[in-house]
């Protein structure tokens, strides 16, 4: 017995040293077999909050990464939700236009009527007279004057002047912007911004007789020669009489929220050029 | 500071290095993308490097298994890491009282540096272990000696840039002393 314990205290250190490398090499056995080695994987508590709270801190690296994702995904999404809108009255079904892939541009799909593109704003103002929005998109990705744009929330302008890699945008908070609108009783209107407040556009021609109450939509008309119908404007604040010619002035709380434009959808309508030759040739028979 | 606290610390700061950055990058030397092997630099054996002269040898054993599992629980490879940093933290009384000129015994409460070593001893020291425990550990990972070139190409390398790595923090983390002119 005298003799074991020495033995013992004489190489302990050997022993001790042996033992571990057995504890290692039966933990790795036993994930070679694919069972579950719970106690040293990355799933326990300890390295699970580690790895947490590293991701909750990387994540916001890659915030802008995701968000573009998300955006192309939008505009995408949007794309089809157009496909099944576009309804052929003389056939009364769907009508599914070709598609097409435009080879310009990626992840953006040509659709008849209207195509989506997003882009990012990347300098705006609010408190003008006319305000610009510029986007980090140009003739280079398709963009040209006259193009609707909206963001997710409602409407936001119209394209002015085009560069090859920016395109600015006249936002509705101008006074040379009015956009045909639409009450949701179907009473159809002008939206322009009298200039004072950013949140707040005023429709103008709407006549007494209509029924407004607060709190109703007011949407982009199919009038418009730009803007795809149906686009959220804005909520009615409140209404207001105009004695001189009949009319009623509504007062809007805009959805969009232009002090914090992010990322914005271009919309061009494949239609409208031909919609406008139409009509101006029509103009001038008359 | 207190030398224990000090060396958890150490322990604490060196793993999540480990695990949280250095894991995350996947090093390739030159472009070439058949040839040459994706390496990790671990760097996380520099703690058992660094611990006190006078620890006892089954000291070191526990806190180099500690060490491994630690490192093995957040890359899920149960036990290999702790395997190779054993048998490092078994040899590394060996390695020291090699290489140094007094006993061990001599330099009580001092901990391995290039200070009280020298460069050339205390690299030598480190690039030893550090050798063996990669070499160590690509074999138990890789597990077949078929393709043995491949297996020294990785330890190499990597052993290359962890001993870069060491010697950054060596630099970085060396209290300099105040009263130098």
């Amino acid at each position: 017995m005298r003799n074991f314990i020495f033995f013992i205290r004489r190489f302990f250190n050997l022993l001790l040293f042996l033992t571990l490398e057995v504890v290692c090499i039966v933990m790795i056995q036993r994930t070679e077999t694919m069972q579950g080695n719970d106690i040293v994987s990355s799933a326990n508590a300890v390295s699970g909050l580690v790895y947490k709270k590293q991701n909750d801190v990387v994540y916001y690296f890659g915030l802008r990464k995701m968000n573009d994702s998300l955006q192309n995904e939008n505009a995408r999404l949007r794309q089809l939700v157009e496909q099944y809108k576009s309804l052929d009255t003389l056939s009364d079904s769907m009508v599914f236009s070709k598609t097409q892939i435009g080879d310009t541009a990626k992840h953006i799909v040509k659709f008849s009527e209207y195509v989506y593109r997003n882009a990012r704003v990347i300098n705006n103002s609010t408190n003008a007279t006319d305000n610009y929005i510029t986007i980090n998109r140009g003739t280079a990705h398709g963009i040209y004057k006259n193009m609707a744009v909206l963001s997710g929330t409602g409407v936001v302008g119209r394209v002015e002047h085009v560069s090859r890699n920016f395109a600015s945008i006249l936002s509705v908070l101008s006074a040379k912007q009015r956009v045909s609108a639409r009450l949701k009783n179907g009473a159809y209107g002008l939206v322009v911004w009298e200039g004072n407040n950013h949140k707040v556009l005023t429709m103008i021609d709407v006549p007494q007789q209509v029924n407004v109450k607060k709190g109703d939509s007011v949407f982009t008309s199919n009038y418009s020669l730009y803007f795809p119908p149906d686009v959220l404007i804005g909520t009615v604040i409140k209404t207001e009489q105009v004695k001189k010619n009949a009319m009623q002035h509504i007062y809007i709380r805009s959805s969009t929220d232009f002090y914090n434009l992010q990322y914005v959808y271009v919309v061009e309508n494949k239609m409208s050029e031909e919609k406008k030759q139409l009509e101006d040739s029509s103009a001038k028979k008359q | 500071m207190n030398v224990y606290l000090k060396n958890i610390l150490r322990f604490c700061i060196i793993v999540l290095l480990q695990v949280l950055i250095l894991d995350k990058i996947t090093l390739r030397w030159w472009s070439n993308p058949s040839g040459f092997p994706v390496f990790i630099p671990y760097v996380y054996p520099l703690f058992l490097l660094l611990l006190p002269f006078e620890m006892p040898v089954w000291a070191l054993l526990l806190s180099g298994f500690a060490l491994g599992i630690s490192v093995d629980a957040f890359t899920n490879t149960a036990g290999m890491h702790a395997c190779a940093t054993v048998l490092i933290a078994y040899w590394r009384t060996n390695v020291l009282s090699a290489l140094l000129p007094r006993k061990l015994t001599e330099y009580a409460g001092q901990q391995p540096s290039t200070k009280n070593m020298g460069w050339m001893p205390f690299l030598v020291y480190s690039t030893f272990l550090i050798v063996i425990h990669h070499l160590l550990f690509f074999t138990i990972e890789l597990w077949n000696l078929s393709n043995i070139g491949h297996l020294l190409l990785k330890t190499v390398a990597s052993t290359f840039t962890t001993m870069l790595l060491i010697i950054v923090y060596l630099l970085l983390f060396t209290r300099q002393d105040s009263s130098r002119a």
